[in-house]
């Protein structure tokens, strides 16, 4: 039964500037349907905050945005903040991020089946599929894939094809239809988990800093201590909302191209 | 006791406020103090109720007139009948526990502790009461002005609201937009309850995108007569976390982590409430409004 399912960890790129009650929820909702799936035991979730190379307007430093999705994280028993990303001296591509995280989670994998072996003998290949990758993301994240020049073919097919893909969507066929006009994303369709969230909630972390800026409550979007963080810390005015401005995104001096986050607001 | 713990309640909320237009104290003496309740099932409460609270605080407050100082949540007793409608014991407990964290909003049982369902109209009275008496013991107001407010009460409700505007704090009703638009439903409200209601105390009303008040008001005699004290706060970030959706999450063990405090999820979990069977509650149950007020008008 359980044994059989594929371990699974879902990672979420994005400012996270700062982490709402939404980007929480998507995690529990993308776990809840692949669990449904009867496929997959979800053994992990990811937060990975973007670098503060990436040059987005009002990007706080990335150490204050690791810090509250810390505490935002502090009761959760299964999704966890990673600094890795945050720590490149640039911006990097999400495929890049993924290929980082699976490369780890392999080598722990291995590393467990490796004592496991040992100490029992002999091994039991039935008892631990090899674990998966996934990325989790919001309903547009798929449209971003048919912006002409935006990404390398070959990364959308190592995104969705060799990782797969977990789409938390708010109804309407949005997401089936952004599947339907790849033909990449179409090949790897069985790879491309939709979800859809029946109840319309779009706290986005843009709408949480303007009512920051503006001194009006956010109390219950985010969590209590990311409040008290905020406070103490000063974080989210008019000035730090003009950073960046006027700069050059990263990714688009880069590459030119447009940035793509998996869970971008 | 509410109206020996009031005063303090609101000193203290305005003191640990951080809202700057309350620590300007010389310009929170002309200031209007008000109080919300909420009235509803609360089965269970969850983050957007309490999202109300702060937003149309802060909706008030920007007005500039007013200084929000409390907030009431009071939970529909069982009586009220409603499919899935667990023990208020429980529906308290939650609230409770989900307000341990705010410096403003509290709990009161009152409501619930009544034998029989209450119109929301006295449930609202009833507090107005307790805040005029908690403010009279602190006011050394004689008792002839007292007798006076009373005889006010009593009269025209376009006269009471001369007797609001003197009133040192206002009450007011905090709802969603159905309950607005629940006014339209046939016996589901007494007419001069509503009158009592908008014309007396005032509501706020938090509208989600896509829903119209000022049409509806407008296309209503009765809310037109009292638009100036219904006050619509837009609720620009749409949010449909309702009590319904988080049941049914439940029935089906699927996660409301972060729709609720995780206070109230873990209660849910310990308790074993929101199954199945607890949605059954009064299923064949007519709902006691209209059970009261289809019974009266037919006979």
């Amino acid at each position: 039964m359980a044994v059989h399912r594929v371990p699974l960890v879902l990672l979420a790129c994005g400012s996270f500037n700062p982490i709402t009650n939404q980007h929480m929820r998507l995690f529990e909702l993308a776990r809840d349907h692949m669990h449904s799936t009867g496929l997959y035991q979800v053994v992990g979730g990811i937060v990975s905050p973007v670098s503060d190379g990436y040059g987005k307007q009002g990007l706080v430093l990335a150490k204050h945005r690791i810090a509250m999705a810390k505490l935002a994280l502090q009761t959760s028993d299964w999704v966890t903040v990673d600094e890795w990303e945050s720590q490149q001296p640039d911006w990097t591509e999400t495929v890049v991020t993924m290929r980082y995280h699976y490369g780890r989670i392999l080598k722990e994998y291995e590393q467990s089946k490796g004592t496991h072996n040992h100490s029992n003998g002999n091994s039991t290949p039935l008892s631990s599929p090899a674990p998966q990758l996934k990325l989790l993301c919001g309903a547009d994240f798929l449209d971003t894939f048919k912006i002409p020049g935006l990404w390398l073919d070959d990364h959308v097919e190592e995104v969705a094809g060799r990782f797969g893909l977990v789409c938390v969507s708010r109804g309407g066929l949005q997401p089936e239809l952004a599947v339907h006009k790849s033909d990449t994303l179409s090949n790897h369709r069985q790879n491309i988990y939709l979800v859809r969230e029946w109840v319309r909630n779009e706290t986005s972390a843009t709408e949480v800093r303007r009512a920051l800026r503006r001194g009006l409550s956010v109390k219950y979007l985010i969590p209590d201590n990311v409040i008290d963080y905020i406070h103490q810390h000063n974080l989210y005015t008019e000035d730090s909302e003009r950073r960046n401005k006027g700069m050059v995104l990263k990714p688009l001096a880069k590459q030119a191209q447009q940035p793509v986050k998996s869970l971008d607001d | 006791m509410l109206s020996i713990t009031y005063t303090q309640d609101a000193h203290d909320a305005l003191q640990s406020s951080v809202t700057p237009a309350l620590v300007l104290g010389m310009e929170a003496q002309t200031k209007t103090r008000v109080v919300l309740l909420a009235c509803g099932s609360f089965n269970p409460i969850t983050n957007l109720h309490l999202r109300m609270f702060e937003l149309a605080r802060d909706h008030l407050e920007d007005t500039g007139q007013y200084r929000v100082v409390k907030g009431i949540i009071s939970a529909v007793g069982d009586a009220y009948k409603k499919k899935g409608l667990i023990e208020a014991c429980h529906r308290l407990e939650m609230a409770r526990l989900s307000t341990e964290n705010s410096d403003w909003i509290t709990v009161d049982s009152w409501e619930s502790s009544q034998p029989e369902w209450l119109e929301t109209a006295k449930v609202v009275r009833h507090h107005y009461e307790e805040l005029h008496t908690a403010e009279q013991y602190n006011d050394d107001v004689d008792t002839v002005k007292y007798a006076k407010k009373r005889r006010m009460q009593e009269d025209s409700f376009e006269g009471a609201s001369e007797h609001k505007r003197r009133g040192n704090t206002h009450l007011m009703l905090l709802c969603g937009a159905d309950v607005l638009e629940s006014f339209g439903i046939p016996n589901l409200w007494k007419q001069e309850d509503i009158a009592e209601i908008l014309g007396r105390y005032g509501l706020v009303c938090i509208t989600r995108s896509g829903s119209d008040p000022y049409k509806f008001i407008h296309q209503s005699d009765m809310l037109w007569k009292y638009r100036k004290n219904i006050h619509v706060v837009h609720e620009w970030v749409t949010n449909e976390i309702s009590a319904t959706h988080v049941r049914r999450a439940l029935r089906r063990g699927r996660s409301v982590r972060y729709l609720l405090p995780d206070s109230v999820v873990d209660y849910i979990q310990e308790h074993g409430l929101y199954t199945a069977e607890s949605e059954q509650k009064n299923a064949d149950v007519v709902l006691a409004p209209f059970q009261r007020y289809t019974s009266t008008s037919s006979s």
